[in-house]
């Protein structure tokens, strides 16, 4: 069938359905305006604020571009030879891979048992959902000085409570020395953050678990413990891979907590903190370029990785 | 079978410690003086509650008060503006993605999509030299141009899986009533869909409030800073008593927990339904 053919806008008699079918072919031919008008202002915002720059920064990390030290010039791989000779940056890549080996484990092992803990209803279950997810609704920034409360070495209340458990004799420093410890007390901020999260999308992953699986698991006399491994943990496998990229995006970027409780030292230093040092105080843009390049190619291509590990369709 | 109630009562228990302890010594330290707030062992609850710090942080006039009472200024101004033109754009553009047919909706989307995959900072330098070349550094348009394009993405998506779960045949009995396509979206869409929006608007305001390296880079003084950058800035000087630093944390986490506390309902099937599907 043509569009638009001239035999067509001969009236169909009889044929309802053919006509209106005549009619929507032929609704194309004019433009409707008024998607496009919906749309166009969301269509400006991402090109022009998310797609050009990122095209800026695919670009430019084969440039040389320092705001102290012009012009720019194309340098091949220049920027990425002198970010891998850099001792900092390579020690904030050591750092960042802890991280997110800690906070992806952490929130993932986390997110699972709270998620679990409001599977069924119970009084004041709603209440304990509100107060789950205050920390994620709150500004990194402040949460490490609210956390710099309980790792302080003179005034922290973990010093204080181990000392009243006579676990500890003498306060300890928790922060800036230990390079494990530092990153450790660090990424229990930003697990605080991201966990509440990742027991959301478990959670909704679980309450679409049928119950009668759970009773026909009970009939056949399976434990809890067994029912949580063969029924909950299968079927809750997509919830769990969106909130490990979560996770995994938030840790490979984290900024905020170690910049507020480490400040630059090396002992918690992650690389977009690298980045922004980089671009923003030696003001070498196509350094700074290169290496938000390789976080965001890094990012995608973990997060692929957990998904294709991870999620599995799930038929019920 | 009655393992359940005690594991769940550990799981509860945990849940109000983990989020309410680092919230709890906040607020207690906050409320003592600093020679309190610095004993050995510590004061597990303020022996003489005062709200000292808080008056040194709001009152009176000096570097501190000030930079305080402009920086929160500066984040509600940021913030309700940013949310304002996210909520208005994102609903357009979902009512258009969820019902309407046209040239490029596929491809639109899709990119739409792509960019909540990567990282904000991916976007961070560019934007930066792109808004200083407009001379919109350190101005409010350029912190609320970048917040729009940062939330956009992800409150399109939220809203447009609420508008597609609205059943169609109410719109249909409006068009055949003879209600022109504006008005259906005006009279009958957005009424309809003003749970999805609330959603949409408080997580929005959220993540604005929370925002600390973007307006670093792009406030360079009070004139734009938000309160997270001046709490940064406050924690970075020597001499400021932990105490003193423990009410500022309380101060700006005020909004959001009273956020949560009375809207945690929008904000939790504003995340799912943008997450799961």
């Amino acid at each position: 069938m043509t569009v638009g053919a001239p035999h067509e806008n001969a009236p169909e008699v009889g044929d309802s359905r053919g006509s209106l079918r005549a009619a929507r072919k032929r609704r194309p031919k004019r433009v409707d305006l008024l998607p496009y008008a919906l749309v166009s202002p969301l269509a400006l915002f991402i090109i022009l604020l998310a797609l050009v720059p990122a095209g800026f920064t695919i670009v430019g990390s084969f440039y040389r571009v320092q705001a102290l030290n012009p012009p720019n010039r194309f340098s091949g791989l220049d920027n990425f030879r002198r970010l891998w000779s850099d001792t900092a940056v390579r020690e904030s890549i050591g750092n960042t891979a802890i991280y997110v080996v800690v906070g992806v484990g952490l929130s993932t092992l986390l997110g699972i048992a709270m998620a679990v803990t409001l599977q069924h209803r119970f009084r004041g279950r709603s209440v304990l959902i509100a107060i789950l997810i205050l920390p994620w609704a709150l500004p990194g920034v402040v949460e490490g000085i609210v956390w710099s409360g309980i790792w302080d070495s003179n005034t922290g209340l973990l010093n204080s409570a181990l000392t009243s458990l006579h676990m500890i004799n003498h306060y300890q420093v928790f922060l800036g020395q230990h390079r494990l410890l530092t990153i450790f007390a660090i990424e229990m901020v930003q697990v605080w953050q991201i966990t509440p999260l990742s027991a959301l999308l478990v959670l909704a992953a679980l309450q679409n678990i049928p119950s009668d699986l759970y009773e026909a698991g009970n009939l056949d006399g399976c434990s809890s413990w067994s029912a949580f491994r063969r029924i909950t943990l299968p079927l809750v496998r997509p919830g769990v891979a969106i909130a490990m990229v979560q996770a995994v995006i938030a840790t490979l970027n984290v900024f905020d907590q170690p910049y507020v409780l480490n400040g630059a030292a090396p002992t918690g230093a992650s690389v977009t903190m690298q980045t922004y040092f980089i671009s923003f105080q030696n003001l070498d843009f196509g350094e700074g370029y290169a290496l938000s390049l390789l976080i965001t190619l890094v990012t995608l291509v973990i997060s692929f990785m957990v998904v294709k590990l991870v999620y599995r369709q799930v038929e019920f | 079978m009655k393992r359940k109630p005690w594991g769940r009562r550990i799981g509860i228990i945990f849940i109000l410690a983990w989020s309410l302890v680092p919230l709890y010594w906040a607020l207690n330290t906050s409320l003592q003086t600093d020679a309190q707030a610095s004993s050995k062992p510590a004061h597990y609850l303020p022996p003489t509650p005062t709200l000292h710090n808080y008056r040194t942080l709001l009152q009176g006039v000096g570097d501190i008060p000030d930079a305080m009472r402009r920086s929160t200024v500066n984040i509600f101004i940021e913030c309700g503006a940013a949310t304002i033109v996210t909520v208005v754009l994102s609903t357009m553009a979902a009512y258009a993605f969820a019902r309407m047919k046209f040239r490029g909706r596929g491809i639109l989307f899709y990119a739409v999509l792509a960019t909540m995959a990567f990282p904000a900072y991916t976007t961070l330098i560019p934007l930066y030299k792109i808004l200083s070349n407009f001379g919109l550094v350190n101005t409010y348009t350029g912190i609320v141009l970048v917040y729009v394009s940062g939330f956009l993405p992800l409150a399109t998506w939220i809203l447009h899986s609420y508008m597609s779960s609205l059943p169609l045949a109410i719109e249909e009995a409006g068009r055949v009533d003879g209600a022109s396509r504006i008005q259906v979206l005006t009279h009958i869409v957005l009424p309809l869909a003003v749970p999805g929006i609330i959603s949409t608007a408080i997580i929005t305001f959220l993540f604005a409030w929370a925002q600390f390296l973007f307006p670093l880079v792009l406030s360079s003084d009070l004139s734009t800073q938000p309160l997270t950058v001046a709490i940064a800035a406050l924690q970075g000087r020597h001499l400021v008593p932990f105490s003193l630093l423990s009410a500022a944390g309380i101060y700006a986490v005020a909004v959001p927990a009273v956020i949560v506390v009375m809207l945690n309902r929008y904000i939790v099937n504003g995340l799912l339904s943008g997450s799961v599907k």
